[in-house]
């Protein structure tokens, strides 16, 4: 399961705050706090106007390479932006994203195909997103060829079936496991990634929605997750989930989260 | 509770299945159609649409209201006269160009056709072209409303608003904005004529625009 952490993320008023005032201390905790709760990457999303977002994602993702040990996982909808970068980046880490909407994966796919760099890949168009499983899978499949073409092996692959939130789509849930499914049955090295907060735009209490997200999406074969891995109660979901599916051993991994304090009651 | 309170009652709760019933038994006892559409269904969504401000009601619960006020305003339909003012004007909608994210604009089209506008939903992705092909091909449109919930493509926004401002019509519609990361300022500094927060004020602005 890889997990990458959401809080750097401009949208957050918190952090956008910071962003805009250059407030290095506040967002280098943020880094180390989710190293330590178990991140494997840092997502780091500027969310500022056009003209400044390289320059200001780039001042992002060095303070947090610098804050922390660990790869990120650089977010834009624009991949100019992407693009300029992805070359400054000391450790290998993440694209987020590309899909098939025009130039995305020829601006991307070129840069990253000599590189250990993964990419996270959303199953639409520029016309959109299919409504149905089917629709999403022909895409996948698209993007898959894209990739053998480019030479980047499938275990560097993300993919991102999406999902819809549920106040408007009540068969959200069933169209994502659907495509997860059968992507880790036909792609048995890609990851199939999700953000954890989607699903639950538009109602109460989102958190609960979130959470029970997160185990549905484990089953139906969800392997990777943008999530807040400050939220301790998720952490526990995530390792409960992994052990109850059959994926830990001993239910070592378990244990281990659990010894270092990831989830469960806090000491003291 | 008097007829038209029973209307209001079922689309304040989304009470689709009954709607019809209801409406037709207000007319039947010989309530004033346009009352039962004014004072029975455009005041509850209203009222459901400042709940949702409040964040006291939720995005499924105004799309069933929408959707049982729809169901009901088709029962009224024959009996609204003929050339009553049942239309406060044309409202045309879009997400912009490179943006394909709908659900807010979805909702503000809810609101803002529930207040009385007939509205043009051009869905995501819109480019300036589209927006003026719209323009020019319907009449009476009095409002064109821009949404969009990315930074990246508020210079779009930007571009397309500018392109509206020289059309040779601009002064008999009024252009409003809004999403996630649109402030009131922004709208002022691309030259729309407003900006609201969320569906329910979306909808005020509108009518006050065409007051």
């Amino acid at each position: 399961m890889i997990i990458i952490g959401e809080k750097l993320n401009g949208f957050i008023p918190s952090v956008g705050k910071a962003i805009r005032e250059r407030d290095e201390a506040f967002l280098r905790d943020l880094a180390v706090r989710q190293e330590e709760a178990g991140a494997d990457y840092l997502d780091v999303c500027a969310a500022v106007d056009a003209e400044v977002e390289a320059e200001t994602l780039l001042w992002l993702a060095q303070l947090a390479e610098s804050a922390s040990s660990l790869p990120l996982c650089i977010d834009s909808p624009n991949p100019q932006v992407l693009a300029a970068v992805l070359p400054h980046c000391k450790r290998a880490g993440i694209v987020n994203s590309v899909s098939m909407e025009n130039g995305k994966i020829e601006t991307i796919f070129p840069l990253i195909k000599d590189t250990k760099w993964k990419v996270i890949a959303l199953t639409c168009t520029s016309a959109g997103v299919p409504e149905s499983a089917e629709g999403r899978l022909a895409i996948f499949e698209q993007i898959r060829a894209a990739a053998h073409e480019y030479g980047i092996a499938e275990d560097r692959l993300l993919i991102d079936p999406i999902v819809h939130t549920l106040s408007t789509d009540e068969q959200s849930l069933a169209t994502f496991a659907a495509c997860a499914k059968e992507i880790r049955a036909r792609a048995k090295t890609a990851h199939v990634v999700s953000g954890l907060s989607n699903i639950s735009f538009g109602l109460p209490a989102r958190s609960v929605i979130n959470h029970a997200f997160l185990v549905l999406a484990m089953q139906a074969g969800m392997n990777a997750a943008i999530m807040d891995v400050l939220d301790r109660e998720m952490v526990g979901l995530l390792h409960a989930t992994n052990a109850l599916l059959g994926e830990d051993e001993y239910c070592m991994d378990y244990i281990t989260a659990f010894r270092e304090g990831l989830f469960g009651q806090k000491k003291n | 509770m008097n007829k038209i309170d029973e209307v209001f009652s079922a689309i304040e709760t989304g009470k689709a299945k009954i709607i019809a019933e209801l409406v037709q038994s207000a007319i039947d006892a010989g309530e004033d159609p346009m009352e039962i559409l004014n004072a029975g269904m455009v005041n509850a969504m209203s009222v459901i649409g400042e709940r949702f401000s409040r964040g006291e009601a939720f995005v499924p619960e105004m799309l069933i209201s929408a959707r049982t006020m729809k169901k009901g305003v088709e029962v009224l339909k024959p009996y609204l006269a003929k050339g009553a003012a049942t239309s406060l004007g044309t409202a045309v909608i879009g997400t912009v160009q490179g943006d394909m994210h709908d659900i807010g604009k979805n909702l503000v089209a809810m609101m803002i056709e529930s207040a009385g506008f007939e509205v043009v939903d051009l869905e995501v992705d819109v480019p300036l072209e589209r927006f003026v092909e719209v323009i020019r091909s319907h009449q009476n449109v009095r409002i064109v409303a821009l949404s969009t919930l990315l930074t990246t493509t508020m210079p779009a926004m930007k571009n397309i608003v500018a392109g509206l401002n020289q059309l040779e019509t601009r002064e008999s519609f009024r252009i409003m904005v809004g999403g996630a990361p649109i402030t009131a300022e922004f709208a002022k500094q691309i030259g729309a004529d407003g900006y609201s927060a969320d569906a329910a004020a979306a909808a005020v602005l509108a009518k006050s625009f065409v007051a």
